[in-house]
């Protein structure tokens, strides 16, 4: 074979591979005709390996002449790939036209906390930000933490004001959360900074706004130099953080014998403004928490000297929070287990459409 | 408490301008709680006493009478009427044709039942004063027939004192104390107590009643005064009505005296049949014996009843009511009055035990003022002379009061002061507010010396913070400015088991589905029972809410399965999980009895015989939690069902380890069980786990990572055939035992049965990661590995799975 049959031969593949590449619709086609040309074992490959067969002198030209054809095919090869590449790139751009962007996704159900964990949850972020932990306490409780640790000897009046679960191995069911002022004051001794979440009991008949188990959350704050003007700015900060907005608040005499003096605080009725409405019987104040000085008698049971230290505690409803919060009406569903009185209703099926009453 | 605003007035002149309602609202932010402020309104025209000539009965009617009455001026008139009790020669309040009153408009004459009728007997419910049903208004026998009677006594304000916020405040039992209050907010004087001078009863020449107190700790004080020649009347109507106002029902002048004196002062007294009652004992009740109160009740007394005794015989369970044999009757001549003081818990903790709580005891509960007891039967004899003009001292006023108490003094540092409100107050300031509440002020040195007054010094006042109180409280809370504390930086040690339950909660709510539902402490035993489930020994509940809920509980399951019966009726696939206490009794192991904290989970889908996949995504759930939320793994150890414990399945129940601390356990729940639970539920799945978090908030060791290896590693699959008895933990452990120089890791991928799969064989995957850090593994590398890894399986007895 001389330099010039080779041509020849040359001239047809890149005919034939001309028409296989336009012929080739997709990348994969493309990826086929490729090996068949210029494979190992393609037209191109093949002859390629013919080379040593001619003559010494014409061994350059040939190899030369070769080289041509193959980039020449090369390059068909290259301009398709782009072209269909480009072809698929608009088309991937431009299709799909019927595909709905709105559609809601797939999702696993939605898990929820209780509104009560919720709302611990609000609380315990807005006093870890200011530096205070949280503690807890047993819910079965001594008389000793539950009364008398907090000036409430036995036979005290103010027994009757927290009607107790006695059991019979003579603990009794803590009735607030106070006990875990002195177990905490044992615990750190001062400063402390700390609020205590958790579960209460009353001795007191079940109707729509009354439990016998629910849930408080004591703040208990020891230094030196607590004044009761600390104590107002600081629940004022705590109504702030939690409803979100600036709410006016004012203090009452209130009588709990673990604080003296004890306060009732009232906050400006968020319905009406304090312009008077059902909700806040018409007073513009809604009572949201009692609080007060810590006893001296109290800071002497958990071992602190109430002449270095003072302090001030207080006691927020977490079960009527939530019940703000998520619009519950009747107590009783906190403990009743039925999730569905539990959870806002977008939360429990698929993405709602419509929500009516 | 309810206070009459027209009482009030006896005491203090309140300010005209201002309103009840904003005396109420003022009282509320200096004082006590204002639960209420209602106006009374009768707006009685006209009215006049009469006095009865003759009542009989009207032929033909059942209740009704025919009663003619003397309305002055020579006039008698005819009325016909349903009131009880109209004996002749009494005088009655009258509304004659004409009167008029806001409930009923104008009287006119009227037929009752046909027989023509003039005027009204007024009767008490007309306005407003809880009496018996139509029981007429009687008046003094000084009464004259035809005198009008005034009518601003009927008008009146109603202000209710919410009586918890009262508790530590004695004082405020009664009107002249809360006069008191009002005249300092008010900065009006507050009128003395009128009362006859103590030397008209003490400097008689007259006998004194012997009195013994056993123990004067329980009877601090006993005073008594005996007096003659009264009798049963009317109370004047003035009294009545401030009576009926502050809800008391008018009875007999003697009776509504000391009624009155009570609400005034808050002194409790009892007037006894002075016949009857010869000398005076104050001591406790023989153990066992019983007691006939003037209600005519027999009661058995409970230990340490304290008794007032004549010659040792009971006549009073002090404090609380008297007896009846020395009642006061209609009859009665000669009285002994008793105003005493008594130690509160004695009263409290009697009453307590009879379920007997009199206005009385809940007076002397709040630690009574023992001053109170003589003036009380001054201001008796005050208000009683008027009514009974005949009436003669028998005795000498007669005082026990063997331990006079001490005046309280307290030290008030004005700086400390200042300093704790957080506003300023000088020395000047705390004069001035306290003196008006009637303590005493010395300045010494740079201290004060409060004294303070009798009324506040029972247990009220008795520290520096109890008068920093009062300074605040008249400073008004609202004045101070809020300031943020000043504290001291302290890193507080964490609250490890409070982190794992809020991680835990977390995890399983926000990110693994799970709803959260709280429940009772409590089991419900009939739920308990529908279980089949027998608590056996649980701490008890003395006063359960109901019968049915007197015991702790030890678990969660019961309720949470409870919640699961509730929610299947809207859900077919549940998972709920609940986070709390429960409770152990002292026992044989423990001597105290003890609570833990607990997290349980359910999973429940409606599909029958779905226990395998369930309890395969509980224990899927378990093993991310322990991961996640302990930094460390979960493993399941087989573990036999606990019969006790219904709800654990004889064949799926296992043990949960977390590191080497045993968990809890976790089970699928029988198919009995759900039957007894919800025929329904016969056609679900349900899966449960329970762990006890106390022992869980170890630290963990922190797993370091693994450089990416130099020459990569492969990962080989092998699936191998054991038989269904054999448990994945033996099989594990025996596949640990295999050596190989190239194995770097075998773990768990997945077990299968059914088609492909002989009967009484589980076929298990498992995948080898093998590697060489030295060099790159080749082909040989792997075949040889397959034939020793297949070896050893097939020496274990697993033939491949092919
Ligand atoms: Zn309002």
């Amino acid at each position: 074979m001389d330099v010039e049959q080779l041509k020849l031969i040359l001239a047809g593949i890149e005919q034939e591979a001309r028409q296989a590449v336009q012929a080739a619709a997709t990348l994969e086609a493309l990826r086929g005709v490729r090996a068949k040309f210029l494979g190992k074992k393609g037209s191109l490959g093949q002859l390629m390996g013919t080379i040593r067969d001619y003559p010494p002198e014409q061994r350059g030209l040939a190899g030369q002449t070769l080289n041509a054809a193959s980039q020449a095919v090369t390059a068909l090869f290259e301009e398709r790939q782009k072209q269909i590449e480009s072809s698929e790139v608009a088309a991937d751009a431009s299709g799909a036209g019927a595909h709905d962007p709105s559609l809601p996704g797939v999702r696993l159900p939605l898990g929820n906390v209780h509104p009560v964990t919720a709302v611990q949850w609000q609380i315990e972020h807005v006093f870890q930000r200011l530096g205070f932990t949280v503690e807890a306490g047993p819910e079965m409780e001594s008389d000793y933490y539950n009364f008398e640790a907090l000036n409430i000897p036995a036979m005290h009046p103010a027994r009757d004001m927290q009607d107790t679960f006695w059991l019979t191995n003579g603990l009794l069911l803590r009735t607030h959360t106070s006990p875990v002022q002195v177990r905490t004051m044992e615990k750190f001794g001062p400063p402390i900074r700390c609020i205590v979440p958790g579960r209460c009991f009353r001795y007191e008949t079940i109707d729509a706004s009354h439990e016998n188990t629910f849930h408080q959350c004591e703040g208990l704050v020891i230094d030196r130099n607590i004044s009761i003007a600390n104590l107002i700015a600081v629940m004022r900060l705590l109504l702030r953080e939690v409803f979100q907005r600036d709410v006016k608040v004012r203090l009452r005499p209130g009588y709990f014998p673990f604080v003296e003096p004890g306060f009732e605080l009232d906050m400006s009725c968020l319905i009406c403004g304090g312009s008077g409405c059902a909700t806040c019987k018409r007073s513009g104040w809604v009572e949201v928490l009692p609080c007060g000085m810590v006893h001296p008698n109290v800071l002497r049971y958990g071992e602190i000297d109430p002449h270095e230290y003072t302090g001030f505690a207080f006691g927020l409803g977490l079960t009527r929070l939530a019940m703000m919060k998520y619009g519950i009406s009747d107590i009783r569903v906190m403990n009743a287990g039925d999730v569905r009185a539990l959870v806002p209703p977008s939360r429990m099926a698929g993405p709602t459409i419509v929500e009516r009453n | 408490m309810l206070i009459s605003l027209n009482w009030i007035r006896d005491f203090v002149d309140l300010p005209r301008d201002v309103s009840p309602p904003e005396l109420g609202e003022r009282f509320t932010l200096t004082c006590a709680e204002i639960e209420g402020v209602e106006r009374i309104r009768v707006d009685a025209r006209g009215l006049i006493a009469a006095r009865v000539l003759s009542n009989r009965e009207l032929p033909g009617s059942r209740n009704l009478r025919h009663v003619v009455l003397d309305v002055g001026g020579g006039k008698a008139v005819e009325t016909v009427t349903a009131a009880p009790l109209l004996h002749v020669d009494t005088c009655v309040v009258y509304a004659p044709p004409g009167a008029s009153l806001a409930a009923f408009g104008v009287i006119r004459e009227a037929k009752v039942e046909g027989h023509a009728s003039v005027g009204m007997i007024l009767p008490g419910e007309a306005i407003g004063i809880e009496m018996a049903v139509q029981t007429a208004i009687f008046l003094p026998p000084y009464a004259e027939p035809g005198e009008e009677l005034a009518a601003e006594a009927f008008d009146d304000w109603v202000i209710e004192v919410d009586n918890k916020s009262i508790t530590h405040r004695p004082d405020l039992w009664g009107h002249y104390g809360i006069a008191r209050e009002l005249a300092a907010m008010y900065r009006r004087d507050l009128k003395p107590y009128p009362v006859v001078r103590l030397e008209e009863l003490t400097d008689v020449d007259l006998p004194e009643i012997p009195i013994t107190i056993d123990d004067p700790q329980r009877c601090p004080r006993y005073s008594g005064l005996r007096f003659g020649s009264v009798g049963s009347q009317a109370a004047p109507l003035w009294m009545q009505l401030r009576l009926g106002h502050v809800g008391l029902r008018p009875i007999d002048c003697l009776v509504d005296l000391t009624n009155y004196i009570m609400m005034e002062l808050g002194q409790p007294m009892h007037a006894f049949d002075g016949d009857k009652v010869e000398r005076i004992e104050v001591g406790l009740a023989e153990p066992g014996s019983t007691f006939v109160t003037l209600d005519g009740i027999e009661r058995a007394l409970p230990d340490a009843a304290l008794m007032i005794l004549s010659n040792r015989q009971p006549i009073a369970l002090a404090g609380i009511m008297g007896g009846l044999d020395t009642e006061i009757r209609a009859q009665t001549q000669s009285l002994l009055l008793e105003s005493a003081n008594f130690e509160p818990a004695t009263i409290r903790r009697c009453a307590n035990a009879l379920g007997l709580r009199t206005d009385a005891c809940v007076r002397f509960e709040k630690s009574l003022d023992p001053a109170n007891t003589v003036l009380a039967i001054q201001r008796f004899m005050h208000l009683a002379r008027p009514e009974f003009p005949q009436m003669k001292l028998a005795g000498r006023l007669s005082d026990a009061y063997p331990e006079p108490a001490e005046p309280v003094t307290v030290e008030v540092d004005p700086r400390f002061a200042a300093r704790f409100m957080g506003h300023p107050i000088e020395a000047k300031d705390i004069v001035e507010i306290l003196t008006p509440l009637g303590f005493t002020v010395d300045e010494d040195a740079d201290k004060l010396l409060v004294g303070v007054p009798s009324w506040r010094a029972t247990k009220d006042i008795s520290i520096e913070a109890d008068v920093i109180e009062e300074v605040a409280r008249y400073v008004g809370y609202n004045s101070i400015e809020p300031v943020l504390p000043d504290v001291e930086v302290r890193c507080f040690e964490p609250n490890a088991l409070h982190e794992l339950e809020q991680a835990s909660l977390r995890l399983l709510c926000l990110g693994l589905s799970f709803s959260e539902i709280h429940g009772y402490i409590w089991y419900d035993s009939n739920w308990t029972r529908r279980l089949g489930f027998d608590p056996g020994p649980c701490c008890e509940l003395k006063n359960p809410a109901s019968a049915a809920m007197h015991l702790l509980r030890q678990t969660l399951v019961p309720g949470l399965l409870a919640s699961v019966d509730l929610n299947r009726h809207y859900a077919a696939d549940l998972r709920l999980v609940e986070l709390g206490g429960v409770f152990f009794p002292e026992s044989a192991q423990v001597q105290e009895a003890h609570e833990r904290r607990h997290l349980g989970l359910v999973f429940a889908r409606r599909q029958k015989g779905a226990e395998e996949t369930l309890l395969a995504e509980l224990k899927g759930v378990v093993e991310t939690w322990s991961s996640q939320t302990l930094g460390k793994p979960a493993r399941f150890e087989p573990h036999p069902a606990d019969a006790a414990r219904p709800w654990e399945h004889p064949q799926m129940t296992a043990q949960v380890v977390v590191g080497d601390a045993v968990a809890g356990r976790l089970a699928a729940l029988p198919l009995g069980l759900r039957r007894a639970m919800d025929e329904h539920l016969a056609a679900w799945s349900v899966a449960w786990a329970e762990l006890e978090l106390n022992g869980l908030c170890t630290p963990a060791p922190v797993e370091k990572v693994r450089p990416v290896p130099a020459h990569p590693e492969v990962d080989l699959d092998f699936s191998f055939l054991v038989p269904v008895s054999a448990r994945y933990t033996a099989v594990a452990k025996q596949l640990a035992g295999f050596e190989h120089a190239l194995l770097k890791r075998i773990s768990y991928v997945g077990c299968y049965e059914g088609k492909s799969v002989p009967a009484g064989r589980r076929s298990l995957t498992v995948r080898c990661r093998i590697g060489d850090p030295a060099r790159t593994l080749v082909d040989d590398d792997i075949a040889s590995f397959r034939t020793a890894f297949e070896g050893f399986l097939g020496a274990c007895g697993w033939g491949l799975r092919r």
